[in-house]
């Protein structure tokens, strides 16, 4: 609770210093009261010459900001305070400024409900975004309505949450920015098909909904383009797993071709040190780790890239990679980013710093910051982001835009791996389109 | 059959990590009688210290250990000193409220100073490599583990079964009373018994450096499974222990092997099982 508090509320004097001096240069109005927006209740904020009606828009944000998956959400608050600050320098959003205050869910469902009702009833956020965990987004989904806000989710990446809270039951105040789990499963597959000698997986995952929804699809899709493929074995892993020696040399026995795996972040490294320890690499011919392209796992894992210990077999994708695409929106993302913040974006930095323009844009077209005035300003949006066009459908409220998967490799340009080899498709190929049809899961 | 031995061996090791930390826990409740949820706290802080020392600062890594030790020993004596002491005489209720509070304490502390970020150190490069078990390669630093648990094993039952040291812990575990009146320092004693508890734990977190996750939190996350195995081998009972560490061990990996899908209820089963047939533990009484 304390690093919470803490964090917003440097990040809230930030946002406010940088509000105050924004107003000043810009020779906008009102510097003294943008500069101490904590002071104000809601009920004062008031003003009648702003378009929206209040002086400050309140962004309540959440991400798991302690534990083995706590650089998550480091980056979500790091992309986030970035759009922030870029947006309030030029005027705020039809001259309302953006405040953050950003919470730690503890990938806990409970926790992340208790942080939403607190940030939206007590704290009085206009906006809701975030949460790292599967498990927290399917808790978080079902009160919005009751809460009367949208809620943007720009990493937990369960399928059911627009194919079940938004297409099924209709929950139209969940959006998703970031890809969903098609990203690395149906992808995955896509990748993979092509590789005639793989016949044997086998699978590490999480233990909770993400590793289920991944596996599940993965050998769904794989299975329609490769009917000889068998899938050997299958070790399930829960958070807080600081060992995987049992889960690797589980599957191991069943000598597998390749391994696809989902524990990420912190615990991914750990996976992969585990599986160089057990000598992995020289038995198997293609490992995929789902978000090894995330940026946490590139830097822990980069001194054995560079050592060649992986032997050009890990694989890996991300719901965004800073190397992709080579667009001026994204060279220019990158270039900020690692100018404030001395490092590379990962994907949820990415989808939080898009996230705040998905909002600015939803604004400016609604000029409302009523909850149904902006469910019908952001479906069918288009808007050009870091990691390319995205385009909210408006059945399931899903972001779709493509993402490629590649080998972990070392490029003399980049200080930490990046990905190469890239494999692109579009994303009509892996993305999963209504209606649905009910998947079968394992567990 | 080869994947069963390879299998064991590999949980053999991940036990060794849960018997350096039962065993403080039972000593500890076996003498003290105290029921130190904050013990899984030593553990990290162990974790911690080493990664400062080694991870950061650049100390040899065997050093590393050796301070991390001491300095898990300081953070001992002062819990045991200044706060656990006055609540001898009061119900286990109590202890389980101070020593939860000391959880939270020494988490949001090591969120402080460590930040909430997980540390991942790199690995001593004198480590690396593996040894070819029934075929299979199995990594060295595991085999490195399973020796320095079964070394801690040995001698700790030497120094309570063959030291003078040893000799009066037992007494004053069994009548309190009565050591005191043949002339056993009680206060002291108990402080180098919560000690020498802590130094076990920080010996598990600091081993786990190089291959584990260091994050906060993770003392509450392994408290856990040391409870199960102090229920299982009989809360108290330095075997017991030892015995119950290597049943939750191996069987977690056989279970991760042969029943993947309820391999964590299995544990769960086991105590069941256990508090039914033997409510006292395996080699409690």
């Amino acid at each position: 609770m304390t690093e919470s508090k803490k964090i917003s509320r440097r990040a809230l004097l930030k946002a406010a210093t940088v509000a105050g001096i924004g107003g000043m240069t810009l020779g906008l109005s009102k510097v003294g009261e943008a500069a101490s927006p904590k002071e104000k209740t809601p009920a004062q904020t008031k003003s009648k010459k702003k378009i929206l009606g209040v002086d400050v828009i309140k962004v309540g944000g959440q991400g798991v900001i302690s534990g083995a998956h706590a650089d998550y959400g480091w980056q979500i608050q790091a992309g986030a305070i970035l759009a922030i600050d870029e947006i309030n320098a030029k005027g705020g959003i039809l001259g309302s400024k953006l405040e953050l205050k950003f919470m730690d869910e503890e990938l806990k469902p409970a926790v992340a409900v208790k942080n939403a009702r607190y940030l939206a009833t007590e704290w009085g956020a206009h906006l809701l975004f975030g949460v790292d965990s599967s498990g927290s987004a399917m808790a978080i989904g079902p009160i919005l309505p009751e809460l009367d806000r949208i809620c943007v989710f720009d990493h937990a990446s369960t399928h059911r949450l627009t194919e079940e809270l938004v297409y099924g039951k209709g929950i139209k105040q969940i959006f998703r920015i970031a890809a969903p789990v098609y990203q690395e499963s149906n992808m995955a597959a896509l990748i993979f098909k092509d590789f005639p000698n793989i016949k044997r997986w086998a699978g590490i995952h999480c233990d909770y909904e993400y590793g289920y929804s991944v596996w599940a699809l993965f050998k769904d899709t794989l299975k329609k383009y490769r009917p000889d493929v068998e899938f050997v074995s299958i070790a399930w892993a829960p958070f807080w797993t600081m060992d995987f020696s049992s889960h690797i040399s589980a599957v191991m026995a069943a000598k597998p071709d390749a391994i696809i795996a989902t524990p990420w972040a912190g615990e991914g490294v750990m996976l992969l040190r585990q599986a160089l320890m057990l000598g992995v690499f020289d038995k198997i011919q293609a490992w995929f780790q789902c978000m090894g392209g995330s940026v946490d796992i590139l830097e822990g894992i980069s001194r054995e890239v560079a050592a060649g210990k992986f032997k050009d077999k890990l694989w890996a994708t991300a719901r965004y990679i800073h190397n992709y695409p080579d667009a001026p929106e994204n060279n220019k993302f990158v270039a900020s980013f690692r100018k404030r913040w001395n490092r590379f974006p990962n994907y949820s930095a990415e989808s939080a710093y898009s996230t705040i323009y998905v909002f600015k844009a939803a604004l400016e077209k609604s000029r409302s910051l009523k909850t149904s005035d902006l469910i019908k300003a952001m479906e069918g949006l288009k808007l050009m982001t870091p990691a390319g066009e995205r385009f909210f459908r408006p059945e399931d409220h899903q972001a779709i835009y493509n993402v490629p998967g590649g080998r972990v490799v070392i490029d003399p340009n980049y200080p930490i791996p990046i990905l190469g080899d890239l494999k692109v498709f579009p994303a009509q190929a892996y993305y999963r389109n209504p209606p649905f049809e009910a998947l079968k899961m394992d567990k | 059959m080869e994947t069963l031995v390879f299998q064991g061996l590999v949980g053999l090791s991940v036990s060794m990590y849960l018997w350096l930390l039962a065993a403080g826990l039972t000593i500890v409740f076996g003498v003290l009688g105290v029921l130190n949820f904050a013990h899984g706290s030593l553990f990290m802080l162990g974790a911690y210290f080493t990664f400062t020392y080694y991870g950061l600062w650049g100390v040899n890594f065997w050093l590393a250990i050796a301070l991390s030790l001491l300095s898990v020993a300081v953070v001992g004596y002062f819990m045991e000193r200044f706060f656990l002491r006055h609540i001898y005489h009061l119900d286990h209720a109590y202890q389980l409220l101070l020593t939860f509070g000391f959880i939270l304490i020494f988490d949001d502390a090591v969120k402080m100073i460590w930040g909430g970020v997980a540390k991942i150190p790199p690995m001593p490069s004198f480590f690396e490599g593996t040894v070819s078990v029934v075929g299979r390669p199995f990594p060295f630093y595991n085999l490195f583990i399973i020796g320095t648990g079964l070394a801690v094993a040995i001698v700790v039952w030497l120094l309570f079964e063959k030291t003078w040291w040893g000799k009066m812990v037992r007494a004053s575990a069994s009548d309190r009373e009565m050591a005191s009146a043949i002339g056993v320092n009680i206060p002291t004693l108990f402080t180098g018994v919560f000690v020498f508890g802590a130094m076990l734990a920080a010996l598990g977190g600091a081993l786990g450096t190089p291959v584990r996750v260091v994050a906060p939190g993770i003392g509450a996350a392994m408290i856990i499974q040391a409870f199960i195995i102090t229920v299982i081998g009989g809360l108290g009972n330095l075997k017991g222990a030892f015995v119950g560490a290597i049943i939750v061990g191996t069987l977690s990996a056989y279970g991760i092997l042969l029943f993947p899908v309820f391999e964590l209820f299995l544990i769960f089963l086991i105590m069941a099982v256990v508090l039914m047939v033997k409510p006292q533990g395996l080699f409690g009484g």
